[in-house]
């Protein structure tokens, strides 16, 4: 390189460096010296960005009728600076917005570590209440609209779910979504379509003035945004069949879960007991949780999904079509029945019927006997090397069939329930054990756990002779064309559709052959009602109730499970209540008063576990 | 005796002025963030929880590691330089492929390492050694600028950290690699080589933050200018040009704002009256046969088509979640509330500091207004807190280190000091530029450190390892160097 040369690259370089610092200082002098418009914004302490926060999604029925609302109320916020120095009338802003003097004068005292920022000092404060508030102009104070859920109905606390605070790692996971002070969906259906009810908050940018007052929207309002509301969401839910499941369901404990079987869209989600979800908006929120926390019967515990209930009888289902698919069982067979099954000292106690029967009357009957048979010839096969082989294959069966799994709903709650595996009876017995030691899950009992959720597939399942779909709660969401794929594919059990028919015969007859079953108080007069009962025996109190159905037979527009713990037989109490709600869906009306106000006053005990000791009532 | 021999020697041909320029430096930082980054609510002033003890305590950390870069031997950066550069690269690397425990996503970049307490920035790291290696490649003796083959090997030094710092997800210290450029065209990179590619990353950086209207307006004046400047003069013949350009410009725009109802707009007659300039520059060129209006007209023929297809394939053949993906890439931060927050607080800030600015830890602006404030926008406090006057002090100190810095290097013998201490100054100049560009709105907002100034451990000690090895190499010319001939 030349020394000329270098030196023209030098000068040029240094000529660079200047030239980027003189532009950087030109700059600086333009917007410390020139430009008044940055003093003046800083000379009033500039902009308040005040949230717009965006209207929460509403949720309606599959009828259009609201499940929930967004009702308008206010946050008293204070910036502590801004209060007046010679102090203001607080018996006033008491009596306005009910409020207690000390809290108010506690959160002053928290809002005063931050004398810039904007604190809250009471939340929910309803409308007339923020117009009387205006009237008094309290320098310092002001509101900010957010929204409220209201329930119109009071049904489905646990279905619907409920708002909170977002917490530390909502924030955290939200990246930026939320910010302290928003509302986050925190179960049921608020938290499964939380991105699509939340909208987007607006922000909206005020200037004030160098006392500190607002002097109006900066620039005019150009970067401004308005609050996107969230998007209505058409649940699935039949509201009227929800009120009238949870009103049949007071004061007992257990789940109602009913579902169109061509759609597999849950029409009916009832957990019990359940709570008011109006209790659990406003500001005896924490007070109402806490005390359901504490409530040993656990309304928050939704048992339509959460739940692991033996089956009973209902599962008698299953074990058929398993027989008939592998080809251990024809419809034809018949196996007696002696009160029961007895094998060397295994015993199985049955109801007194008419014996021997085949598989259509014993699945009417509900027949013990029959389907200890039925089980032990399907994992005893020879073509199995031995039972824990069988009992494999069995339970590949069961999962097909939506049990021990999840179903993959939009029920971000739902849990598995439990199906028994080979490998857990060998660590139980350590190896050595056979069809007979295992033979209460012929008949739903033993370590079989289900969620009333799957029980209600099950339903589905028969109803439409082999296969579901996924059930969900949602039925459409505004602005989306359709759900997740999931919801539309037909998911298909292991067992051929032509097996069903000996089973779904047995369930019609069991209610409208009189005499020949034990669901024939469920007959509906022209809708060929098919059921199965179910009684559940459980170590601590009463059986549980259980009964499963659809109707009608042909082309099945409902498939329903009842639950119902300590109910008794399954004709007794979960039976009148499955057969009231489908004539409800089916006919619109109710025939059959007497037999609510039955369902109604039915005896029922709890064992001593769930009722709720006075003491402790009190903390 | 040994010892004190060293501290003789090495004391002794140490650059004062730059050290004094550093001190300086550090102090106003150390100020600027004891007021910025104060905490409220944590008691005390001198509370080791408050950020500008921290920050102190790593200027000590850093000053300790400067002393001891004077102690060694100048020879071994030398010696070293590819080792230095290999080690860095895998460290850099090891960031991607270490697990999250070690290695935590931090707003989108998986960039640093945490352990404890402790937090590193590799990429800072990797600076050094690049500048090492780079320095080390092109003093080779038979090294050649003007060959290709020498310059791709350059390049691939440049690249490699800058591809490896890009995976990590961390666009802004990436750029900052962009800065050797300066280095290659001191050592005498073809003009007609720097040129294009400094338009090109200008263009897309300002397509974004400017109309076309003064995109055109900017691209028509910096060429007319440059051009006048390679014909040496002429200025009168270009004036008139421009003038011309503008007037017609104003009359087409006139004319279809009263005859067809103002079907042209502003812009559309300017590009008009700008394509015809073009043919009458031309023309005049093919006449008088003057090759530089051909150079000058083809550059700006081809920023013209760069600009609109640089928009175009950004605006429609992109989609929305790449288009963002692009502007996180260049950098560009989009605040969710769809308001350029960040860079408005600290031009407020700055604004509010008048002439005087309003005297230490009485900016409120920077403190409660705008975020970032003690670590990327740092000087807003100085803006806002030393005013007009502070403001021009601390730009001036930041000069003379960058022109302290390449005079350092125009004293050097050897060429392998030289061309480190020309990588310094640019990496400090890029710093500089980005860092106070984005603060005062003229750059889009990239996450680049103030040198010396800003908060952060990582980058004080890197910087005054920087500094201080350029320092050391200054401080004992030749010596060593011929031993390793």
């Amino acid at each position: 390189m030349a020394e000329n040369d270098a030196y023209t690259r030098r000068t040029i370089l240094r000529f660079i460096v200047l030239l980027i610092f003189g532009v950087i200082a030109c700059r600086i002098g333009y917007i410390q010296l020139i430009d008044t418009r940055y003093k003046s914004m800083a000379a009033g302490n500039v902009l308040n960005y005040e949230v717009q926060y965006a209207p929460r999604g509403e949720v309606v029925d599959r009828r259009g009728e609201f499940l929930v609302q967004s009702m308008e109320c206010y946050d008293l916020m204070v910036i502590y600076r801004d209060l007046p120095k010679e102090g203001f009338d607080t018996t006033r802003l008491c009596n306005i917005l009910s409020l207690s003097r000390e809290r108010l004068e506690r959160e002053l005292r928290n809002a005063r570590a931050y004398p810039r920022a904007p604190r809250l000092i009471i939340d929910y404060v309803a409308k007339e209440a923020k117009l009387r508030f205006e009237e008094h102009n309290f320098q310092g104070f002001y509101t900010v609209q957010r929204t409220a859920r209201q329930y119109p109905r009071k049904i489905g606390g646990n279905l619907l779910g409920n708002l909170g605070e977002v917490s530390e790692n909502d924030i955290k996971r939200g990246e930026g979504e939320y910010k302290k002070g928003d509302y986050i969906g925190k179960s049921g259906l608020e938290r499964a379509y939380e991105s699509y009810l939340r909208g987007d908050d607006g922000v909206k940018i005020l200037e004030r003035d160098r006392h500190g007052a607002i002097k109006g929207s900066y620039m005019d309002g150009m970067y401004d945004t308005l609050p996107v509301p969230g998007q209505r969401i058409t649940s699935t839910i039949d509201a009227r069949l929800q009120a009238f499941a949870e009103e049949l369901m007071e004061g007992k404990m257990g789940a109602v879960v009913a579902i169109e079987p061509s759609t597999g869209e849950i029409l009916v989600m009832a957990s019990s007991p359940t709570f008011d979800p109006d209790a659990m908006v406003g500001r005896q929120r924490g007070n109402n949780y806490m005390d359901m926390l504490y409530d040993p019967q656990t309304p928050m515990f939704n048992r339509a999904v959460q739940a692991r209930y033996p089956p009973g009888s209902t599962f008698k289902l299953v074990q058929g079509l398993i027989g008939l698919q592998e080809g251990t069982l024809t419809p034809e067979n018949a196996y007696p029945c002696n009160g029961g099954y007895h094998w060397g000292n295994v015993k199985m106690g049955c109801h007194a019927h008419a014996s021997p029967l085949d598989l259509r009357n014993a699945v009417a009957q509900s027949c013990n006997a029959y389907f200890c048979y039925v089980f032990r010839n399907i994992i005893e096969n020879r073509k199995f090397a031995n039972v824990k082989e069988g009992l494999d294959r069995w339970v590949e069966y069961v999962h097909s069939f939506g049990f021990g799994r999840k179903l993959g709903s939009d029920f971000l709650d739902e849990q598995e329930g439990y199906v028994p595996t080979s490998e857990r009876y060998d660590r139980v017995y350590r190896g050595s054990w056979n069809g007979h030691t295992v033979l209460s899950l012929s008949i739903g009992q033993g370590e079989l756990g289900c969620t009333p959720l799957q029980m209600a597939n099950l339903a589905a399942i028969v109803a439409n002779r082999g296969y579901y779909y996924i059930p969900h709660i949602v039925k459409a969401i505004e602005g989306q064309d359709s759900l997740d794929r999931r919801f539309y594919e037909k998911q298909y059990t292991m067992v051929d559709a032509k097996h069903f028919e000996p089973i779904v015969e047995g369930m019609w007859r069991g209610v409208n052959v009189p005499g020949a079953g034990t669901s024939s108080r469920a007959y509906l007069p022209g809708w060929d009602v098919c059921g199965k009962t179910g009684t559940a025996q459980n170590p601590i109190g009463r059986d549980h109730s259980t009964f499963l159905s659809f109707a009608p037979k042909d082309n099945p527009r409902i498939a329903i499970s009842v639950y119902v713990e300590h109910g008794g037989f399954g004709a007794t109490t979960a039976l009148p209540i499955a057969s009231l709600l489908e004539e409800l869906y089916l006919t619109d009306t109710i025939t059959r008063p007497e037999l609510v106000k039955q369902v109604k006053s039915l005896p029922y005990a709890l064992p001593s576990r769930y009722i709720r000791k006075n003491d402790s009532a009190k903390k | 005796m040994i010892q004190q021999r060293n501290n003789i020697r090495l004391f002794e041909g140490v650059d004062r002025v730059a050290i004094l320029l550093y001190l300086l430096l550090v102090l106003a930082g150390l100020t600027c963030v004891a007021s910025a980054g104060y905490e409220d609510s944590i008691e005390g002033f001198f509370n080791l929880r408050q950020n500008h003890v921290k920050q102190a305590l790593w200027a000590c950390a850093a000053f300790v590691v400067g002393l001891f870069i004077l102690l060694l031997d100048s020879r071994y950066y030398h010696m070293y330089a590819y080792y230095a550069y290999f080690g860095a690269l895998l460290f850099t690397a090891g960031t991607i492929i270490a697990p999250e425990a070690i290695a935590p996503i931090t707003k989108g970049a998986k960039a640093w390492y945490e352990i404890g307490p402790v937090r590193i920035q590799p990429a800072e790291f990797a600076k050094i050694a690049t500048a090492l290696a780079v320095a080390r490649m092109m003093s080779n003796y038979s090294f050649n600028i003007h060959k290709t083959n020498d310059l791709w090997r350059v390049a691939m030094i440049i690249l490699l950290p800058f591809a490896i710092i890009l995976l990590q997800n961390d666009t802004g210290s990436g750029v900052v690699l962009c800065s050797f450029i300066f280095v290659l065209y001191r050592e005498g990179l073809n003009k007609w080589l720097c040129i294009p590619l400094i338009m090109v990353a200008t263009l897309f950086i300002f397509s974004f933050l400017f109309t076309p209207l003064v995109l055109l307006i900017v691209l028509v004046l910096i060429f007319t200018i440059s051009n006048a400047m390679m014909m040496g003069g002429e200025w009168r013949r270009h004036l008139i040009f421009t003038a011309g350009i503008a007037l017609s410009a104003l009359v087409l725009y006139a004319l279809s704002a009263i005859f067809w109802g103002g079907a042209l707009s502003g812009y559309e007659a300017l590009v008009i009256t700008v394509i015809g300039g073009v043919i009458i520059a031309g023309i005049y060129a093919i006449r008088k046969h003057i090759t530089a209006i051909f150079l000058t007209l083809a550059l700006f023929i081809g920023s013209m088509i760069f600009v609109p297809a640089a928009d175009m394939i950004f605006e429609s053949v992109l989609q929305p979640h790449q288009k963002e993906r692009i502007l996180s890439f260049l950098g560009i931060i989009n605040d969710p509330a769809g308001i350029d927050f960040n860079v408005n607080q600290s031009k407020i800030a700055i604004g509010s500091g008048g002439l005087f600015g309003k005297g230490f830890m009485q900016g409120t602006q920077s403190k409660y207004f705008v975020p970032e404030k003690h670590t990327d926008f740092i000087f807003c406090t100085a803006g806002e807190e030393w005013g007009f006057v502070g403001s021009m002090v601390v730009l001036a100190l930041l000069c003379a280190m960058i022109l302290r810095l390449m005079k350092m290097g125009e004293r050097q013998q050897e060429p392998f000091s030289r061309i480190y201490c020309y990588s310094v100054a640019a990496i400090f100049l890029f710093h500089v530029m980005v860092n106070l560009g984005m603060t005062v709105g003229l750059m889009p907002v990239m996450g680049i450190p103030l040198p010396f100034m800003s908060y952060g451990g990582s980058s004080m000690i890197a910087f005054t390892i920087l500094l201080f090895i350029a320092i050391r190499l200054d401080a004992s010319p030749s010596k060593g160097m011929d031993a390793l001939r």
